[in-house]
Order: structure tokens, then sequence, then C-alpha cells
């Protein structure tokens, strides 16, 4: 549709609809701009004067929010657009050779669209579906493992779904264990009554109708519920800061922006057990008083989104949502998609994002408790957190405590991706070996040597073979140098180049980096430039050192720890496997590389 | 209040104050891009973390607030070493375009790196390639996103101080780029403080790059006639070289802060005004007789006009006076006074004509429609009108008249032909009244015209006396606030041309009344000392800010 053609006024209603959800007009910001592009296939100058309108934002400010999300886009692109993820889960798995084989099949570059208007190929940073690698998102589905003939597949017929469904059942735990998975392999998801059979809901009523919500906070203090999206931070805590008398509304906002490399667990939890999230929400917002929850989901999370959307429209329908919840609480959610931005995941930036912004993490303090969404009190909390909470209420503190480590109580969705045997969420205690985990996972593949080992998601220090025998708990891993992050472990075995794997996390911070502070915009694409010279065999002596010094130097140096995790994998891949990146700035190749290679360009956003 | 240590020095500061401001009131300078103490703070840039004892890491002196017993070093090791890091991750993609690059000298990036940076440079990749170089982006503003840190004090001056939201940070990461949203300009009426805020080489003034390097430049403190705000600017000037720009002395104007006043800001109107300064000036007096001319009679305003020097043509004025005097007409004379004027030239015109003379003075002259807004710019463009009322109103002791309220004005009881002779400063009769007015007034009345510019009124009046503007005299002008504000002289009037005082004095003394005042300074004095508004006033409590009249809240205009 060309914009001219466009009916603005047709797109009132939807919009309407929208700006109700939201407490400010600048929050639909994002939902509006994907109402836009939904309609035109794109957004024109007239749609951001449109959505200028709509949010009172000014036109310059609406379009930095276009240009800084990669999912919007200001020309229209082919009907069929292939995104292929080229991050480093995706290329231990042969991403590489799926992007050659789309090249060459459809006759294009990366970026391109075909003459006949049909396809788009792109390239694009972790779709958190490294359980299904190599894996590329159709317009707006995922598909993967994708090898020669199921692009062969693909091409045939985009429209169909010939293709491995995002919900396939590979790799997830034994059936029945677990507090977090279990109800993951029931068909099309744990709908409301399944779940209610499943005893949900009766939590949230044991919490509304018997406990005040101090003791829900001290319910959740005393169960060591540590913050899962990879802080770990004392949940009961957390929420223990949230002023007791505030004139100002209190928000919970979920982080469910799952965008961590290697990660994929948020998607489980939403996708298929999206009720026991919701009552973990509402037990938390009951405990921290607040009537409104807004729930931050990845714009690339389609399926999460339409799933979760349902559930919340379950829920409303049997009383959990809306007003006199089981007659003590009103509480309102509203279910928000992202628009591509790893940084999103920062809980300051995902603030900034939700009020319609670029996502910008902010200066701390004050702290989101204090002063939040909308400069109100706000608790953020990850999917698997909240999640965590409904089983701490019906079975106890004390239970659910003794489940982890003395410090770290519960189970965790730990997702094993890369050079495993099944790839797939593996729910175990905190304190498990990263050794069990992998071989719960079937092992290195193929019977491999293991190399090394990314314990806690892409920002994580690397591990080698020899230091698997750590326990995954937040406590042990930072002992042991790196850290339990979110749960992502990429696994790599002896075919795997350590330059090549570092260069593509470079490339992932080098696109990511919001671009605020000085030494992370600059550090990033510096350090990605100078990894993907010595790649291409241009390598010089002081290279590494340069590396080393760049990644120390945006250390700790900005205003989110975004900088910190780029640095981390550049100082622990050098440290542990220098040799071989001296090997390769000297001979301009390696053993483990048939010829000197270019990484597949990152998007150019 | 917490008291902290900064360096060594101890400073007790309000809470909430931040430790770049307690630095900046030690004198201690932190390094500093994205901050300005007029905008919100970003925190993004990252050059002044400074090390504060306890903290575990480097704390951004310009968020980070005071805590009693903190102790900061803005010079230890750790703290240079960050800074330096930091340098170098700001010019890893800039395109070290200096020699061609109009900001240096006055380049934040240049100087901290002569300060903080010196390292050895090792950077080998390619740089970021940016859309716009020397582009320009508005009518005032010239855009290169190379250059650009992303500091984002232009973005923020748009949406904080301007409110007009032109400007944003476009993409992400290392591709972000400043740039106006697409299909609008950079052209709100204050745009030319963007140049001003911005610490390196990406927004510069297309007026003046190119025109001179910036140490070439003079710079002397003053205020901005453009309107009744009084901006508080600096005059850049260059005289030793006559090449730069055809010869113009000014070469910008730059804001200059006054918290009570413009703060650090001024508007485009008073920002480009200073091409006055060089242009269409009056160099020499004019008359419309060789030699004297036969006292009171009026010169046929289409005689030719004749250049004069200086005695010949202050000998005539006074002559008419004189003799207006001795016939006991000078109840027929008026004077013009202008808010153009400064409050020691009102005072002594005041003095000479009306207490001395009984000349009637009005300050009543129709003003051109204009318009303010409702930040810098007022509807008033002259500098003084509020100098102007205060000194004119408190004449009590004289023996001219001040006309007041409905009483015609002088300006139109010369169109009657009530009067024989009139003395008009700056003002423009033309403009005010219409040609045929303008041209009656000349018919009627004896017209002297004392004024900087050559407008249609200085063409018809019979004598011409060239005076200097403001960037050429000392003196104060009393803003919209009623606040006393001092300019200073930048340098001497253009040849040919007279302060305003010195025309006034010079025609006392060949009246037989020399003052005992003649320079700015003392005129100043004599005004406290009579002008109940001005009392207790002195050039030195005017200090660089200026202060309120005495009587600030009770003169209206």
């Amino acid at each position: 549709m060309s914009p001219a053609a466009v009916d603005w006024a047709s797109l009132d209603p939807p919009a309407a609809e929208i700006l109700a959800r939201y407490d400010q007009r600048k929050a639909a910001m994002l939902p509006l701009l994907h109402l836009v592009q939904g309609r035109v296939g794109c957004i024109p100058p007239e749609g951001e004067q449109w959505v200028s309108d709509k949010t009172g934002v000014a036109p310059s400010h609406v379009h930095e929010v276009v240009t800084f999300y990669t999912m919007y886009r200001a020309k229209a692109i082919g009907r069929c657009h292939i995104q292929v993820c080229t991050n480093l889960p995706c290329v231990l798995r042969g991403a590489e050779s799926v992007l050659a084989c789309l090249t060459e099949r459809l006759g294009i570059d990366v970026g391109q669209t075909t003459p006949d208007g049909t396809f788009t190929l792109s390239s694009v940073e972790c779709l958190c579906a490294c359980e299904i690698a190599p894996m590329a998102q159709v317009n707006d589905r995922y598909v993967g493992p994708l090898d020669r003939a199921a692009v062969d597949r693909l091409l045939e017929d985009p429209t169909l779904a010939p293709l491995t469904p995002s919900l396939s059942p590979q790799g997830r735990g034994r059936e029945g264990e677990g507090i977090l998975s279990r109800r993951f392999s029931q068909a099309g998801g744990a709908w409301y009554d399944a779940y209610v059979a499943d005893g949900g809901y009766e939590a949230a009523k044991q919490a509304l109708t018997t406990m005040t919500p101090q003791q829900v906070i001290d319910e959740v203090m005393r169960a060591n519920l540590r913050g899962l999206g990879g802080a770990g931070f004392p949940t009961g805590k957390k929420w223990s800061f949230i002023p007791k008398s505030s004139p100002k509304p209190v928000y919970l906002v979920v982080n469910a922006d799952e965008g961590e490399p290697g990660t994929f667990k948020d998607r489980y939890l939403l996708e298929r057990d999206p009720h026991a999230v919701l009552e973990g929400m509402l037990i938390a917002a009951y405990a921290i008083g607040s009537h409104k929850a807004y729930i931050y989901i990845r714009g690339e999370y389609v399926e999460a989104y339409q799933r979760f959307c349902r559930a919340v429209e379950e829920a409303r329908a049997r009383g959990w949502v809306g007003r006199g919840v089981q007659g003590r609480w009103e509480w309102d959610v509203t279910v928000h998609r992202g628009a591509g931005a790893y940084i999103c995941g920062e809980e300051t930036a995902l603030l900034t994002s939700l009020e319609g912004g670029k996502g910008f993490p902010r200066l701390k303090p004050p702290f989101p408790a204090i002063s939040g969404l909308f400069a109100s009190p706000t608790i953020v909390n990850n999917v698997e957190t909240l999640a965590s909470v409904p089983p701490i209420i019906r079975r106890g503190a004390a239970w659910f405590a003794g489940l982890g480590t003395p410090k770290q109580g519960g189970m965790r969705l730990f997702s094993l991706c890369g050079h495993v045997e099944r790839p797939g969420i593996y729910e175990a205690s905190a304190g498990v070996t990263l050794r069990s985990l992998i071989e719960r996972a079937g092992g290195v593949r193929a019977g491999r040597p293991l190399k090394a080992v990314v314990p806690g998601g892409i920002s994580a220090k690397i591990l080698t073979a020899q230091e698997i025998d750590v326990a995954m708990d937040f406590d042990s891993l930072a002992a042991a140098g790196t850290m339990a992050g979110s749960g992502g472990v990429i696994v790599m075995d002896d075919t795997t180049c350590m330059v090549k794997a570092l260069a593509t996390a470079a490339k992932f911070f080098a696109h990511e980096s919001c671009g605020q502070c000085s030494p992370c915009r600059e550090g990033t694409g510096w350090a990605y430039k100078i990894l993907s010279r010595i790649l291409r065999g241009d390598g010089r002596p002081g290279d590494l050192d340069t590396l080393l010094s760049v990644a120390g130097n945006m250390e700790g140096k900005t205003i989110c720890v975004f900088a910190d995790a780029a640095a981390w994998p550049i100082q622990s891949y050098i440290r542990k496997f220098r040799e071989e990146f001296e090997h390769h700035v000297r001979e301009g190749h390696c053993d483990l590389l048939s010829s000197p290679v270019s990484l597949s360009p990152a998007c150019p956003h | 209040m917490p008291t902290l240590t900064i360096d060594g020095q101890q400073v007790t500061v309000p809470p909430g104050t931040t430790i770049i401001q307690a630095a900046d009131q030690l004198g201690i300078t932190i390094p500093r891009y994205c901050y300005h103490p007029g905008l919100s703070i970003a925190g993004n840039c990252r050059i002044c973390l400074v090390e504060v004892e306890k903290a575990p890491k480097l704390q951004i002196a310009c968020y980070t607030p005071v805590a009693d017993g903190m102790v900061v070093h803005t010079g230890s090791d750790k703290t240079l070493k960050a800074r330096q890091e930091v340098l170098e991750f700001l010019l890893a993609n800039h395109p070290l375009d200096c020699p061609v690059c109009d900001q240096a000298g006055e380049c934040e990036l240049q100087n901290y790196y002569m300060d903080h940076g010196r390292y050895e440079a090792r950077f080998l990749e390619q740089k970021v390639k940016k859309s716009k170089k020397a582009t320009p982006i508005g009518p005032t503003v010239m855009l290169d996103q190379e250059r650009c840190i992303l500091c984002s004090r232009c973005v923020r001056f748009t949406d904080e101080i301007s409110k007009t939201s032109e400007l944003g940070i476009f993409h992400r990461g290392d591709h972000a780029e400043l740039d106006v949203v697409p299909g609008r300009a950079l052209d709100n009426a204050y745009a030319g403080n963007v140049v001003d805020i911005c610490p390196v080489g990406a927004l510069t003034d297309r007026d003046f790059r190119f025109k001179a390097r910036v140490w070439y430049l003079s710079s002397s403190p003053s205020v901005c006639p453009g309107c009744s705000r009084g901006c508080n600017i600096e005059i850049h000037y260059v005289l030793d070289r006559p090449y730069l720009a055809d010869g113009a002395r000014v070469m910008r104007l730059k804001p200059r802060y006054n918290p009570a006043v413009n703060q650090w800001w001024m508007c485009d109107e008073g920002r480009y005004g200073y091409k006055a300064i060089d242009r269409a000036r009056l160099v020499q007096p004019m008359g419309r007789t060789q030699g004297l001319s036969p006292q009171g009679t009026v010169p046929s305003a289409d005689s030719v006009s004749h250049p004069l020097v200086w005695d010949l043509a202050m000998t005539e004025a006074a002559q008419h006076l004189q003799e207006a005097q001795t016939r006991n007409q000078l109840g027929q004379w008026g004077v013009l006074p202008s808010p153009q004027m400064t409050n020691e030239e009102l005072f002594l015109a005041r003095q000479l004509f009306q207490e001395r003379l009984g000349v009637a003075c009005d300050g009543r002259v129709a003003e051109r429609p204009a318009t303010g807004d409702n930040f810098l710019m007022t509807a008033d463009k002259s500098p003084n009108r509020r100098g102007m009322a205060a000194i004119f109103s408190e004449t009590t002791d004289q023996k001219g008249t001040v006309p007041q309220g409905d009483s015609p004005l002088l300006a139109e009881r010369a169109a009657a032909g009530e009067l024989k002779g009139l003395i008009v400063f700056d003002h423009d009769l033309v403009a005010l009244y219409g040609e045929a007015v303008a041209r009656t007034v000349a018919q009627r009345v004896f017209l002297i015209y004392v004024g900087s510019h050559d407008t249609a009124t200085s063409r018809l009046a019979h004598l011409v006396l060239p005076s200097a503007v403001y960037a050429e005299k000392d003196g104060t002008f009393t803003n919209v606030d009623g606040r006393v504000q001092r300019i200073v002289k930048a340098f001497e009037p253009l040849s040919g041309a007279r302060g305003g005082l010195e025309i006034v004095a010079d025609l006392a003394r060949r009246l037989g009344a020399a003052f005992p005042h003649t320079t700015a300074a003392e005129v100043f004095r004599a005004i406290g000392a009579s002008v109940p508004a001005f009392q207790g006033l002195t050039y030195e409590t005017l200090g660089a800010h200026g202060a309120p009249l005495a009587t600030a809240e009770a003169v209206t205009v």
C-alpha cells in the first residue's frame, strides 16, 4: 500500500483501543508504530506524523524511535521476510551455510529483495530460539532447524509451515519433573482450564484472601527467590523497596524482553504456561500494592504475545484480572510489544522504551522502586521470577528454598544450545553443576570433545572444558569468575574457532549498543572491527592488547552494564584462549577455519 | 549543608548540589561535554568521571550529588586515565579534520586532548561514515555529523529551551546520527544557541564560519540593544585584519551568562543584529548650508547637504539654540530622546535641554509594531525604554515641561508648525509618522538629527550629528524588568562619529553650561545622586550582571 493510499482515519478506532490501554499517551508509541507498519507495510513520514499526533510526542522523537528499533522500517519490503539469525548459537550450528544457501537460491544479498517482490533476506541478531538453531524468522513465524532441504521447502511455499514449529517439544526436561516446566509438554499450551486443573490460581487465592501484602513479601524473601533475568537480586527484598505510602500509583512491569543470546526460557513460559506468569504477576501486584501491570514482550515474540494476550483475556473472563479479584484486589494488565532492541532488557531502558522512547538506560539513582515507569514507584521482574512465585505461596518458602542452594532457592530453566546433542530447556535446581546439565542435554554433539562453555548468556565470561564442575547458582558462578546470568548455556566443541566465536559476540554488542555513552558506543564498534580484521587474516601485532585495553576502558564507565557485558567475553576469551588468538593474528587463519572469513553483515540499521 | 573535599579544598554547598557544581564553585574545572548547567543532565559523554573515595567505581561529576564528608579527586591517576580513555573513544570515529574545521581554537575535543589526551593513536579501523558533512540544517546552522560526539546538548536545547524539538539523534550505536527530523529545518528564533553549546565542530554558525579564526578575536562584554530584554552578550571583534570581512569590525555576538536575564541564551534576531554596527553608518556631520547658517531660518529640505567638520557643526547647533534662547523661543523647541540611548546620555540630555534650557523633551513616540515571545524576545525593540521613563519621569525641579498623557506629541506639534526647532535622537520620523509628516516637519522646523545610522530622517535633517553605536561607548541600559546593566566600549566610534555623551557635553560647553561630569562613570554617579530610581547604584555595584532599579517595581513603562 502506498502511503498516499492509506486511509489514516480507518486507523483511528484501533488506535483509540491502543491508547486506552496506557496510562499516558506517549507509552502507546511502539504499538501505534506496529499498527502503522502492519497496515502500510512500513512507516512512511506520514505515519510518523500520525503517531506524533496521537501520542503528543514531537516528530523528531518519533523518528528517533523508528530508527532506533530494528523492527521498524521506512520502506516496504518483500511479502516474505526471511530473517536469519547470525548470532553465536545459530552460527555454531551452521547459520552461515543457511544464509549462503538462501543468497544463492534467491539470487540476492542480505538486505535485498527479490525483483518480483516476494522475498527479502536479512541477517539478524539472536531471536532467542537457539534450541532450533540454525533458525530464521519468516514474517511472524520462527522456523528451524534449517538445512538445505528445509530452505528448499521454505522457498517453495513460504506461506505454509513446513518447518519445525517453534513449539517443538524437543529439548525439554523429563516429564513431570520440575515446577516451572511441568506444563510445557501439554499440547497447545496450558490454557486456563488445564492450568486450574493443575492447581492454578490457588496460590493467588491463598495470597489475596489469607495473607497481607507484607506476609507475601516475607514469604518470597524467605524462599530465597532471586531475579532470574540475570542479575540475581533477591526478589522479596526488591519488592520491599516500594515506598509504603506513595501518592503515585505503583506499577508492576514484567520484563519479557528476552534477548540474551543463548536464552529462550521466557519464551517457553509465555507460550506454554502463560497463566503461571500471570498468577505470579497478580501475587506480586498484590504484594507491592500495584493496580496496573505492564508486560513488555520482545517484539519478535509474536506467538508469545498472542498467547499471552489470550491468557489475559481468559483470566479476565474468570475474574482474575479486573475489579474485585477474590473480592480483594483490583488490577489490570497491559500486554506490550517491544520492537527489536536487546538493550530494552535492561530494566531502566525497558521503562524508557515503555514510555515511548528510544531504549536508553537511565541514570541511577533513582532506582525504579522509587521512580520508575512514569516517574512512579515500579517493580520490574523477569518472567521466570514471577512464574516461580505461585509455587512459593502454595508450597511454602521453606520447601522452595530447599530446592536450591542456601542463598538461591528454587529451580531454574536453563537454556542449552550450541554443540549439545539435544538443545532445549532443562529445569534444574539452581545448584546443578554445568557438567550435569550438559550431560542431560545429551552431552557434546557426536561425542566430540568439549572446548568451552558460556554459562549464562553471551555476556557471561567463558569457561573452559576444565571448568564445568561448577554449580550454576549465582554465587558459585560469580566465585568462578563468570556469572549465572540468564541461564543460557552455549556449548562449544573442539571444532569451534574462538576468534570467530568472539567476533560473533562482538558483532552482537556493536549492533545492540544503544549509543548513549561514548565508551560503549565507540568501544563496541571498535572491538568488533579489530576482531573481524583478525578474522579476515589482517591481524596485527598489538591487536590483542588493544582489544583488552578497549574492553577494560569501557568496563564500568557507562550508565548501564551493557559495556561491561561487552567487555567480559573479550577479556575471558582472550585470556583463556590467548594462544589461539595469537596464532590467528600471526598466521591470518587457523586450522579450524579453512580460509579467512568475513562475518555476515550485521543489520545495517 | 554538606561539606565535601575536592582536591584537598573544602567546600560547603546546599544539598542536591552535584560534584561538578561544587567544583565549579571552587574554580576547579572538571571537563564536560554533555553537561550544561542550563539543560537537563544526560550523563552520556563520561568525560567528567572522577574518583570519589569509598565509591567502587568512578562517578560522573555532573550527576552525582555531593554528600557530607565526600572526598573527590579530580586529578588522580585513575581520574586522568579515565579522561584519556574517554577522549580516545570520542576521537576514534572523529574525522580529525581540525585544519579545515571552523571550531578549531574553541573546540573542546582539541582543548581536552591537549590537556588530558596526548596518547599514541591506535585506532586503525575504517571510521564510521555518516551522511551529512557541511550540510545546512537551517538558516543559521551548519551540521557536520562526523564531528558530532552525540552529547545531545543541542537536542535537549530544542526540547527544553526553544521547545521546538527539531533535532533528534537517529539510529543507534556507533551509527547514531544527529540530524533535523526529515522535512523540517532548524529555524526557531533561538537556533543559533545550539552552535554556542555544541562543544565540538558539529554545529557551526553559517554566518560566522570561515570569517575569522577565533584566536584573532577580541572580546568585550555588552548588552544586546535589539529589544528591551537586554540579553547579556560578548562582542567578538577584529580590528587589525580589515581583509577578513570587508572591513567590518564585529565578527559575531555570543550570549553572556546572566542568571537574572538571559541565562546562557540569546535570540537569533539579536545575535545577527551586529551587522548594523558596521553598515550604513553616518560618519561625518552634515549641514544644509555652507558655513554658518542664518540663525532662526529653516533651510529648504531640498537644499543640498554638505559635510561639515565637527567644530562647525557643533557651533551651528549651539548658535541655533542660543538664538532661540535670546529670542525667548526655547519653548518652541523640542527634543525627542530615544530609548536607544544609554541612561547616561538620556540624563545628560535631560540636564541640558530640560533643566538648563527649558526645552521640552518628549519620550513618547509611536513605535513600530513588533512582537515578542514568552521567552526572551520582547515587543519593545529598544534597549532602554525603562531607563528613559525613569529618568524623564523624575524631573521635578526644572524649567522645561515633560509632555505627558494625552498632550499632543512633540512630533505632531512640529508638523503643525507650532515649533521652531526639533532635536531628534535616533528616531526615524519617516518610519514612525510617514514621509509626508516628516517632510512637513523638516519644512517647518530646524531639524537636528543625532544618530548613528543613515536613515530617511537623517537625509531630511538640516544638521546631522553622527553618533556612536552601543559597541562604541560606555554606559548602561535599563531592561524591561528594571535591571540596569553596563555596556562597555569595545572599540572607538567609527572615524567621524562621536559618542552621544560627548556630543551633548560639547553642546553644553558651547552654551556656557559645561557639566562637571563627562565620562559615563561620572554621569552615572550623578544619576545615582539625583534620580531616586538609581539611588545607590554605581558601576561597581552593577558588576557584570547589573542590578535592579531601586524602584524597579514602582516604575511602569
